[in-house]
């Protein structure tokens, strides 16, 4: 190797791979992401982490994985996360290599398998295998169903139930195992839907300006004096009959793009105006060539920023959603229910607001780690540290 | 300046528009009426009400219509400042909402200016220690309390102090004592205060979190310029330096963001309101969305609006004030 290929070896660095050095050097915003990757496999593993099937049964001379019967096939799917971390993980060095783009790929593949979740349930399935006798048997570590009522009602935390029990006699352990699934789905959805709305219609405004940039920003401006929660709000409450986990998400994203497209219609306003652009188009690249393939790339970073920001605050509007009664559907589990269940027994069972207070907490202060760190990443300057 | 301000209060117009316009359409979309709810119809399959008295309620209410109809009307009745009659109880919306506008004013009023009174010096102090063990311990306390959700602290507070296990200091719900109207006003107030506590403390922190956290950013940004440098190069004072030249400047980014702040505290009592059953304009809109009481609804999304409107041209009109660089010609 000569000597000038070894300068340009030092330095020529993509502004992605910038952005990874810096992100990798922020430690808190490491372990940030670290809890955030931990969760999404925690909720992936859910029904094998809290079932009351048995992983492993040997009774009667006979094997059986009781477990995998009393999973609806759907849930099958969402294990898909595990092998893709572990890609992920065995892949990281080729990834840094072009980090946004995989990022964004590996964004979507989790988006995809997200929506088929969102449609799981948790099993309602009487019988277990907690009392039935075997010669051998493995119980996940939290050996009972989310949707179980027990006899013991109000247990509080002890070794049997590792978070208490709720009115009924269900598991809180399992609850909040089940429940993660909810919330880090819908928190991660509700912002794609977000990004989608806002990025299209941002980007369009910043770029055609004119007619367009005004109809825009008096959109923009409509979605904005709402105050927080009352659109939302208004919008569940209204059409209460049909609350499942889609609209929940579809409404939490369709009000919450705002700050990105006034993000993006400046980022475009400010690029589209520098030589690069100018020279694309001269070279006569369609405006959908120059918005995809030279100003998004360019406006990406802060958009990354905006949209981690974003999924913890549309994490917290649901949990708020569901603690004030307009979430999810009874049955299904989710941490802001727990909460709201909490609200009725506070003056004794601490636990029930306890544990999911702490989960929701953990969960946003990661994400914001996170963010910081990929603010920090994208714009020196502004590091404050 | 003139202009300019009259500008903008005509722009608000079209905003104005556009939010009714959205909140009227959802209503109005949405699957049944005020007149069905009353009557007790749908999945329930109650027949509380026969099917003539639900014809005539709906013509009553005017339900009839076609919604851009309603529409038209209801703009009209705004124009001429009336807000109707609310369905649930035929009270005019306008005392509805006066009866319990006070106690949401009071408590996002006095949460803002809580967390102004401890967000600057707390942000101030991390800034000048910048780095240092002080810093870092402000800037983790702000964050985590940053990343608490509000009905969580509310709850655990509610445990630890108000009636649970624990102490029992505070009152777990209300905004008065059973027996209030027999009190003094002193004592009136007094009582009052005592309740207030918890739902400020709860509301206020979060604020306080990004407030502090801007004033932070702010004063490192104002210690950072050349002004300050040459503030002490001339040999002033430290203490001058820092409250009179960086301080001043760093405060005016701080000072407009009340206008981000204050919707957001809106939104923000509704849900402590729910938590303490606060007789709030939170509690009115949960009871008008149940019973798909339009004009109250109405009337509630357009005084919020309203107030986040004008709360954020009060921001850009407190720019100039407190700026003597910045002039709107």
């Amino acid at each position: 190797m000569n000597a000038a290929d070894a300068s340009h070896e030092v330095y020529h660095e993509s502004y992605a791979s910038r952005i990874a050095r810096h992100f990798r050097a922020d430690s808190f915003a490491q372990n940030g992401l670290r809890v955030v990757i931990a969760l999404f496999i925690i909720a992936a593993l859910a029904p094998f982490l809290a079932n009351n099937h048995a992983i492993v049964r040997v009774a009667d001379g006979r094997v059986t994985f009781p477990i995998f019967p009393s999973l609806e096939a759907i849930e099958w799917r969402f294990l898909l996360y595990v092998p893709m971390a572990a890609v992920v993980y065995f892949m990281r060095a080729r990834f840094f290599q072009r980090p946004l783009l995989h990022f964004f790929f590996l964004v979507g593949l989790i988006a995809a398998i997200e929506i088929i979740l969102a449609v799981t349930h948790p099993v309602n399935d009487p019988t277990n295998d907690r009392d039935r006798p075997a010669t051998f048997k493995l119980m996940p570590p939290v050996p009972y169903s989310p949707i179980e009522s027990t006899p013991d009602q109000f247990a509080p935390p002890s070794w049997k139930h590792l978070c208490g029990t709720d009115s009924t006699g269900r598991d809180i352990a399992a609850r909040m195992l089940h429940g993660a699934r909810t919330s880090l789905s819908i928190g991660f959805i509700a912002q794609s839907i977000a990004l989608l709305v806002g990025v299209t219609l941002g980007g369009l405004a910043g770029y055609y300006r004119g007619w367009l940039d005004i109809g825009v920003c008096r959109f923009i401006e409509v979605m904005d004096c709402f105050p927080p929660l009352l659109l939302i709000l208004v919008a569940i409450s209204l059409f209460e009959s049909q609350n499942n986990m889609f609209y929940i998400m579809a409404v939490i994203g369709l009000t919450s793009w705002t700050g990105l497209a006034r993000l993006v219609r400046g980022e475009f306003l400010r690029l589209s105006s520098q030589p690069f652009p100018q020279a694309a188009q001269a070279l006569g690249a369609s405006d959908f060539r120059v918005i995809l393939r030279h100003l998004l790339p360019n406006a990406l970073g802060p958009i990354l920023v905006s949209a981690t920001f974003g999924v913890a605050s549309a994490i917290l509007i649901e949990s708020s959603l569901s603690f004030l009664g307009f979430g999810m559907q009874a049955p299904t589990p989710s941490w802001g229910d727990i909460l709201s269940d909490a609200r009725r027994y506070i003056d004794f069972a601490w636990w029930l607001a306890f544990f999911p207070g702490l989960a929701i907490l953990i969960t946003i202060m990661s994400y914001n780690f996170v963010g910081e760190g990929l603010r920090d990443a994208v714009d020196p300057r502004l590091k404050v540290k | 300046m003139t202009t300019y301000l009259l500008r903008r209060v005509l722009l608000l117009l079209p905003t104005l528009f556009g939010i009714t316009l959205l909140t009227f359409l959802l209503i109005r979309l949405s699957p049944g009426n005020a007149a069905l709810m009353r009557g007790g119809v749908g999945e329930s399959g109650g027949h509380a009400m026969t099917a003539e008295v639900r014809e005539q309620t709906i013509k009553l209410y005017g339900l009839d219509k076609p919604w851009y109809v309603a529409y038209g009307d209801w703009v009209g009745r705004c124009f001429r400042l009336d807000l109707g009659e609310s369905f649930d109880d035929h009270r005019p919306v306008s005392e509805k909402i006066r009866e319990r506008l006070p106690l949401t004013v009071s408590l996002a009023g006095s949460a803002l200016v809580l967390s102004y009174l401890i967000a600057i010096p707390l942000g101030i102090a991390a800034a000048l220690k910048r780095g240092q063990v002080v810093d870092r311990t402000i800037s983790f306390i702000v964050f985590v309390l940053y990343s608490i959700p509000s009905f969580a602290a509310a709850l655990l507070l509610i445990l630890l102090v108000a009636g649970g296990d624990y102490l029992n200091l505070l009152p777990m719900y209300g905004a008065d004592s059973i027996n209030a109207p027999e009190m003094g006003p002193w004592a009136w107030l007094w009582d009052r205060v005592f309740h207030m506590i918890l739902p400020v403390t709860c509301l206020t922190y979060a604020s306080l979190a990004s407030i502090s956290r801007y004033a932070r950013v702010s004063m490192l940004d104002a210690l950072g310029q050349d002004f300050v440098r040459t503030a002490r190069a001339k040999g002033l004072p430290e203490r001058l330096v820092i409250f009179r030249h960086a301080l001043r400047n760093a405060l005016i980014p701080i000072i407009t963001i009340f206008a981000l702040e204050l919707p957001v505290l809106i939104g923000g009592a509704v849900i402590i309101e729910s938590i303490f059953s606060l007789p709030g304009m939170g509690q009115l809109m949960f009871q008008s969305l149940d019973a798909k009481d339009e004009p109250v609804i109405m009337g509630i999304t357009v005084l919020a609006a309203i107030v986040t409107l004008l709360s954020y041209l009060a921001a850009d009109i407190l720019y100039v004030v407190v700026d003597p660089r910045i002039t709107y010609e």
